[in-house]
């Protein structure tokens, strides 16, 4: 490694990264360049991993003796079409950055997760989703084209007409291809002025999801929140979020103010404050306000949810927290809630949210896509929790479940190839491509890609 | 009327072009690599009612850049009521053993090729309303150090002939503007342990974009370096010496 060549045309520092959830602390390089020299062809053979606002709960950005390429500065809006509503935009622009330019063309893109302060780059790498996966798919399906960059190919034109197999494997492929430069987004008109969020009680986590299948067709937003520290009859109760764009009168700011969250933001509270009794008065509150109701709101409400709630991850403290995602089968899924109570008990583990939404698609390559439910909890990291992790991963196999990579940072190599049996071909679309891997991440050599 | 800002496509000019472009100014972009260019403009002309566009050349060759900025207005009906030069930069380890290419290339890209412009374009400055020459200077010039050799100097240098632009320009309209810059976050700080706070780029773009029209002089900004360039200009030499900076 120490004969390869540096990146040049922008200054190095050195920093300690840290993996969202607290798991993973390295210390790495990290380049910031803010020019398209930087991009040239056959530059360097150092090893290198694009890193956008370093929010990846998984260590997707650093790591694996790679230089962090910081595409910060790479926040431009390109073009924009209202014909097509097809925007071409640089991929360090943040999400809300971008819904800012949007929203003022009454525009926006349908599917996105929760954070203004998320990049683009980082959407299309990790393929993430929205609010209601079942209607929209996934972040990849509103990328029409992709340029990326790799110094033994120089920048390169990706969709699914040039290079499709090369396109597929960016979207979703965890930075692993090279670096996206910029894409073009497939946007849409915004259908009303308002968002109608009707909020609907539910007794257990079946109920919700069965409620989020009748629901999930022809809703724009919908997903369930649980509260999965009550006793046993009272165990999963919470309620579904749905909600439909409306026209009514309801004022909206003309700029999203996007509030800070960084990479290192939870380690601000150097205790955690998340035990069995405050996650439950914690729950208890969050229910009662969320009662039986409906009210408007503005669209960036609905799109970012988490912003104004940082402090759920600060409350953390240092030690972080675990995030198990993983789409599980219609059919399996109630012995998974099953399987999940009964671990949650035998483990003693505080589960602080549990949320869940429906998916329908394909799951290819390494995706976190496919036919089934989506169930999500967090829990805070402690001595206990390597071991429930261990039997959630158990579990998710025996029902034919998939986790999502991008959510947890200690996923196993051995769990993610029995759950995405198309990751040798993955392998082997990015060993054609690159033969000396030089693009890799902490997470990408864990899984072997 | 035309905003040209000569070093626009990175750092603080970069932030300057978006201000102004939301601000509806019209606006060059002067930069040495076009696929920077094209970005930025590209970008700026969304944020922006009006005219954006951009001029490719290298600022480290003065007689280049005449050319393209003649070649510019003889091209089109431009009359200027800006002219901002965030150009400049500093190498890695810039000091009294450089060669005179280095040295020659410090100069020109932070001091001859803002002088050339200035000479070629004052002809065309618009003959009335508000117009502006503004200047970035830095903190790095106060004093002589082993390091920034050739670039404090130049920048030095580019005080010195601001002040005298001021002086001679003196009742005609315009108002010559000079910053001196502390820590910005910029390339040229990154990764870097510095004393002080740095400034981020857009908040220096608003201070600009807000002072235009105003006879302020110079200004340092962040502002904390004022006081701080006052006490190391007259720090004694025998405790200066001393100093490892």
């Amino acid at each position: 490694m120490k004969n390869r060549r540096d990146w040049p045309g922008a200054p190095q520092s050195i920093y300690i990264a840290d993996s969202f959830d607290g798991a993973i602390s390295l210390k790495c390089a990290v380049q910031k360049p803010d020019r398209y020299s930087f991009f040239g062809a056959g530059t360097t053979t150092h090893c290198a991993i694009a890193r956008g606002a370093g929010l990846s709960y998984a260590a997707a950005s650093f790591g694996g003796d790679a230089i962090s390429v910081d595409m910060s500065s790479f926040d431009r809006v390109l073009a924009f079409c209202d014909k097509t509503g097809i925007v071409e935009v640089e991929a360090g622009i943040r999400l809300g950055d971008l819904y800012n330019f949007l929203i003022r063309r009454n525009f926006y893109l349908p599917i996105q997760p929760g954070h203004g302060r998320i990049s683009i780059g980082g959407c299309i790498a990790a393929d993430v989703h929205g609010k209601n996966p079942f209607r929209d798919g996934t972040f990849a399906k509103q990328v029409q084209s992709v340029k990326l960059f790799h110094p033994d190919h120089g920048i390169v034109n990706l969709s699914e007409t040039a290079q499709p197999a090369l396109f597929r494997a960016t979207c979703g492929g965890y930075g692993t291809t090279g670096i996206i430069i910029s894409a073009q987004l497939r946007c849409v008109r915004v259908p009303g002025n308002a968002v109608e969020v009707h909020i609907e009680k539910v007794a257990s986590v079946n109920e919700g999801v069965l409620r989020l299948r009748s629901l999930a067709h022809d809703s724009d937003f919908v997903y369930s929140w649980h509260d999965l520290t009550l006793p046993s009859a009272q165990f999963g109760r919470g309620h579904v979020v749905v909600a439909r764009f409306v026209n009514v009168p309801i004022t909206r700011p003309s700029q999203l103010y996007i509030p800070q969250l960084l990479p290192n933001s939870r380690e601000r509270w150097p205790v955690g404050v998340y035990t069995f009794w405050t996650a439950r008065a914690i729950n208890a509150a969050h229910a009662a306000t969320r009662g039986r109701n409906t009210k408007h709101v503005t669209l960036d409400q609905s799109l970012f949810p988490i912003h104004g709630s940082e402090h759920y991850f600060s409350a953390f403290g240092k030690k972080g927290f675990h995030e198990f995602q993983a789409i599980v089968p219609h059919d399996s899924f109630g012995e998974y809630i099953a399987g999940i109570r009964a671990a949650t008990a035998y483990h003693s583990v505080t589960i602080t949210l549990a949320a869940a939404k429906i998916f329908a698609g394909t799951s290819t390559l390494i995706r976190f896509d496919g036919d089934g439910v989506c169930f999500t909890i967090n829990f805070p990291r402690s001595q206990r929790s390597p071991e429930f992790m261990h039997s959630l991963d158990q579990l998710l196999l025996e029902v034919g479940g998939r986790p999502n990579p991008i959510k947890d940072s200690r996923l196993p190599r051995h769990i993610a190839e029995a759950a995405y049996p198309e990751l040798p071909h993955l392998r082997s679309v990015l060993h054609s491509w690159d033969k000396s891997r030089m693009f890799r991440s902490e997470l990408s050599v864990r899984l072997g890609l | 009327m035309t905003t040209l800002v000569f070093g626009g496509s990175a750092g603080i000019g970069r932030e300057l072009c978006r201000a102004l472009a939301a601000k509806d100014y019209a606006i060059t972009i002067v930069a040495r690599d076009s696929k920077d260019l094209i970005a930025e403009s590209a970008y700026c002309g969304l944020l922006s009612r009006d005219r954006v566009d951009w001029i490719a050349v290298d600022a480290s060759d003065p007689g280049a850049v005449r050319s393209a900025l003649t070649n510019y207005i003889s091209n089109g009906e431009h009359s200027f009521e800006n002219l901002i030069f965030t150009i400049g930069g500093a190498a890695e380890n810039d000091s009294i053993s450089d060669t005179d290419e280095e040295y020659i290339r410090a100069l020109h890209v932070n001091l001859t090729s803002i002088m050339v412009a200035v000479s070629t374009l004052l002809p065309r400055m618009a003959s009335g309303g508000t117009r502006n020459i503004v200047g970035f200077g830095s903190v790095a010039a106060v004093r002589g150090r082993r390091l920034n050799v050739a670039y404090a100097a130049a920048k030095r240098g580019l005080e010195s002939y601001f002040e005298s632009l001021r002086h001679s320009l003196t009742g005609s309209g315009i108002s010559v503007q000079f910053y001196r810059l502390g820590y910005v976050q910029t390339q040229q700080s990154f990764g870097r342990k510095l004393l002080l706070p740095a400034m981020r780029p857009s908040a220096v773009a608003h201070h600009v974009v807000k002072n235009l029209g105003h006879d302020i002089g110079l200004k340092s900004l962040p502002r904390f370096w004022a006081g701080a360039s006052l006490i190391i200009r007259h720090l004694p030499w025998w405790i200066f010496r001393n100093l490892k900076i």
